[in-house]
């Protein structure tokens, strides 16, 4: 038997596939050509078994029928909470851009009116001098130094924002790492559902992409972990210890990120027992 | 197919991506399509109005609208949403255009809608674009054709252009006849676009 978007074909014949737009369209989703091999339909098969009436029906009929099969399935990836949280976070990884290359521009301003102060030997990096810029500028300068600044504030509310939603879609990989972290690390995967199939030594180098493929082609040595390391779990670890807190962090995170796709709940006993797990391997000489 | 003089055209309602109107028709600009450029070129198969085609690479239906106002159907594949949300307000303007959101690599995931068609049109940027177009050859009607653009950076960017061609002519030749290649030069620079026959 060969299925249609119209009904079903087989030696007997033709049985139109009933109910209204909205059934065809549930049916056509689960509808592939079995063993792969494509025999395209004769269009007179629906008028036989009643489908349609005449050939602009078909094409009316189907035609009808694609295009909510593909609004569907453009909602479906590209919207919902899960493309929301991304473009979050995309968009704060731009905030901290531009706030730190405004910055950077106008501390260069400020410098050019003092000239004959050295910067190298005092503690003036550019944040410090957008305090003096606060003090003792107007107009242009002051504005964008405000900018700068209201910049910096929405984008800490964007972050708190950030893990607030990832609790909601990722609340075990969130409780292992953080809900930034794991907003990030999904972000990296491109979806939640990629993320859920990654494996855990994938998850421990996401983000760190040069450093891995300068060991695959140069040898340089292997990185110990992307983004992970921005949880303090991995950074405030010791240095001998932190490859192997990065490891079994990302072994657990694997598994985590597949409780949040499959299950979406919270699983308090797994992270209690994750987290245990990971404070003895840190612990360890 | 329209030709006012060095133009081609294509009749049709105006303004889908603020395209030229010159004597009541669409002008359709070789350097942004590639089927433009190859009827441009003098090759190709003539669209006519009895025609089924199936569009592999549909992108955002700039090209698909052309080729909908010269035939009877357009199955536009496209794998990406986003442009896809751009092509569907193309589709839902014209009464012959059926999108459709699928990876031209997997057919047999939109067999159930598409029907036997007369021309494949292939213009998708991939390394296996020779593969694909054996894969969905059973769509073709005996006699039916293939247009088949090939991106050679696609395929490999490091490669020389022509040596990219002969491997897509050694592959494409096992399934199919190859009536014609030709690069879209000057209206695209790495393409060669292949006309074939089932």
């Amino acid at each position: 038997m060969r299925s249609y978007w119209f009904g079903d074909v087989d030696e007997q014949g033709c049985t139109r596939a009933g109910g209204e737009v909205a059934t065809l369209v549930h049916r056509l989703r689960s509808l592939t050509a079995p063993d792969g091999k494509i025999i395209p339909p004769d269009w007179k098969l629906a008028m036989e078994c009643g489908a349609v009436t005449d050939r602009p029906d078909y094409l009316g009929k189907l035609r009808t029928i694609s295009l909510l099969l593909a609004r569907e399935k453009v909602a479906a990836t590209l919207g919902g909470k899960e493309a929301e949280l991304i473009q979050m976070v995309i968009l704060l990884d731009g905030m901290d851009q531009a706030a730190n290359q405004l910055g950077e521009r106008l501390a260069d301003w400020y410098r050019v009116l003092h000239p004959l102060e050295g910067w190298k030997y005092r503690p003036r990096d550019s944040r410090k001098v957008l305090g003096r810029i606060r003090e003792d500028s107007e107009g242009p300068m002051r504005e964008t130094l405000e900018g700068i600044l209201g910049l910096r504030e929405t984008r800490t509310r964007l972050a708190r924002e950030i893990g607030d939603c990832a609790a909601g879609i990722l609340p075990n990989s969130s409780a292992l790492i953080g809900g930034l972290v794991a907003a990030r690390l999904m972000t990296l995967a491109g979806g939640l559902s990629p993320l859920a199939r990654l494996p855990a030594s994938s998850i421990q180098v996401l983000g760190a992409r040069g450093a891995l493929f300068s060991h695959l082609t140069r040898g340089t040595p292997p990185p110990k972990h992307g983004i992970i390391y921005q949880h303090m779990r991995v950074h405030n670890a010791p240095g001998h210890a932190r490859g192997r807190v990065a490891r079994v962090l990302a072994g657990r995170l694997a598994i985590a990120a597949r409780i949040d796709f499959y299950r979406g709940m919270l699983d308090a006993e797994f992270i209690a027992q994750a987290d245990g797990m990971i404070e003895s391997v840190g612990r360890r000489g | 197919m329209i030709w006012i003089g060095d133009t081609l055209l294509s009749p049709g309602e105006a303004g889908v991506y603020g395209e030229r109107v010159m004597a009541g028709h669409r002008v359709w600009d070789p350097y942004r399509s590639k089927l433009a450029a190859l009827y441009h070129l003098g090759k190709g198969i003539e669209l006519s109005a009895s025609m089924r085609v199936l569009y592999l690479g549909a992108a955002h239906g700039t090209t698909v609208s052309h080729v909908s106002d010269y035939v009877e159907v357009v199955y536009a594949v496209e794998v990406a949403p986003r442009p896809v949300q751009d092509l569907l307000e193309v589709a839902e303007r014209r009464r012959n255009v059926i999108p459709i959101l699928a990876d031209a690599g997997h057919p047999e995931e939109y067999a159930p809608l598409v029907e036997e068609v007369d021309l494949i049109f292939q213009d998708v940027a991939s390394p296996a674009q020779a593969d694909i177009a054996i894969r969905n050859r059973d769509f073709l009607s005996p006699g039916g054709h293939l247009l088949l653009v090939v991106k050679t950076r696609a395929i490999d960017t490091a490669a020389d252009p022509t040596e990219v061609e002969e491997r897509v002519r050694e592959e494409l030749g096992a399934r199919y006849t190859i009536l014609d290649s030709t690069w879209l030069l000057p209206y695209h620079r790495d393409h060669v676009a292949f006309t074939c026959k089932r």
